[in-house]
């Protein structure tokens, strides 16, 4: 997806990516990300939290009026604290 | 708690099932368009790769490779409309609200509150799974997708891997 952000962004769409994984989105580059330290499928937060959805909404939508190097990663302040993993899954 | 390390997770991975070392998108720097008006202007649109899909669609393979489909959401549907099928990641959050990977109630919201300008009429699905045929992605879906947005005056795509 961080190749299709970066194809969207030579044709004149400014994208903004919300990643979990941050050494994946520093090799692929993406133009503008916010990187959420949560788990993968939670990247707006926590299940019937929209407060939280709708900062990290704000948040990634801001970087298109701020960010001014393409390649950048915001790091989101986050208070998830239970601890968790990542399979890689069967494909 | 430390980022987790994907990279070394998923090329151990691939390496176990007998590939040759996995070829990562390596980039030294990106493309970076500017916009000439503010957010409060600007008409949004969001993408989604976590498998997700309207009840009234096909599910999307689950273990899927190089599957190019790409839905379109209308972008007044009801959150409750919604089926995850995708084996790379836990969805069980993104199930009970659908917010979680693809905020649509939270970006409807943010265009009444006037800090955007609209919502897109369509909003997006795909590229999920395994995508190892990257060229096609670079000389047809992308580009496919790129004039779908353009076709709706889309300003901003909001796009959330999973």
């Amino acid at each position: 997806m961080g190749l299709v952000c970066r194809l969207l962004e030579e044709r004149g769409i400014a994208t903004t990516y919300v990643a979990t994984g941050r050494d994946l989105t520093a090799l692929v580059k993406p133009p503008r990300a916010l990187f959420v330290n949560h788990p993968m499928g939670n990247n707006f937060g926590p299940a019937n939290d929209p407060e939280t959805q709708r900062e990290i909404v704000r948040r990634a939508l801001g970087l298109v009026e701020t960010v001014e190097v393409g390649g950048t990663i915001v790091d989101m302040p986050t208070n998830w604290t239970k601890p968790f993993a990542f399979g890689p899954g069967t494909g | 708690m430390e980022p987790i390390r994907y990279v070394d997770i998923l090329s151990e991975h691939y390496r176990s099932q007998g590939n040759p070392p996995y070829r990562w998108s390596i980039h030294d720097d990106a493309p970076l368009h500017r916009l000439d008006k503010p957010l409060r202007e600007c008409t949004v649109s969001l993408l989604t790769s976590g498998g997700v899909s309207q009840c009234s669609m096909p599910a999307f393979d689950p273990n899927a490779r190089n599957d190019h489909r790409l839905d379109p959401i209308p972008a007044d549907a009801s959150a409750r409309d919604f089926q995850v099928h995708d084996n790379y990641y836990d969805h069980t959050d993104a199930e009970s609200d659908i917010n979680c990977i693809f905020p649509l109630e939270r970006l409807r919201e943010l265009a009444d509150r006037g800090e955007i300008g609209h919502v897109a009429p369509r909003l997006w699905s795909g590229f999920m799974g395994r995508i190892y045929n990257r060229s096609k992605v670079m000389e047809e879906s992308g580009p496919a997708f790129a004039k779908a947005l353009q076709a709706d005056n889309v300003d901003i795509l909001l796009a959330a891997p999973s």
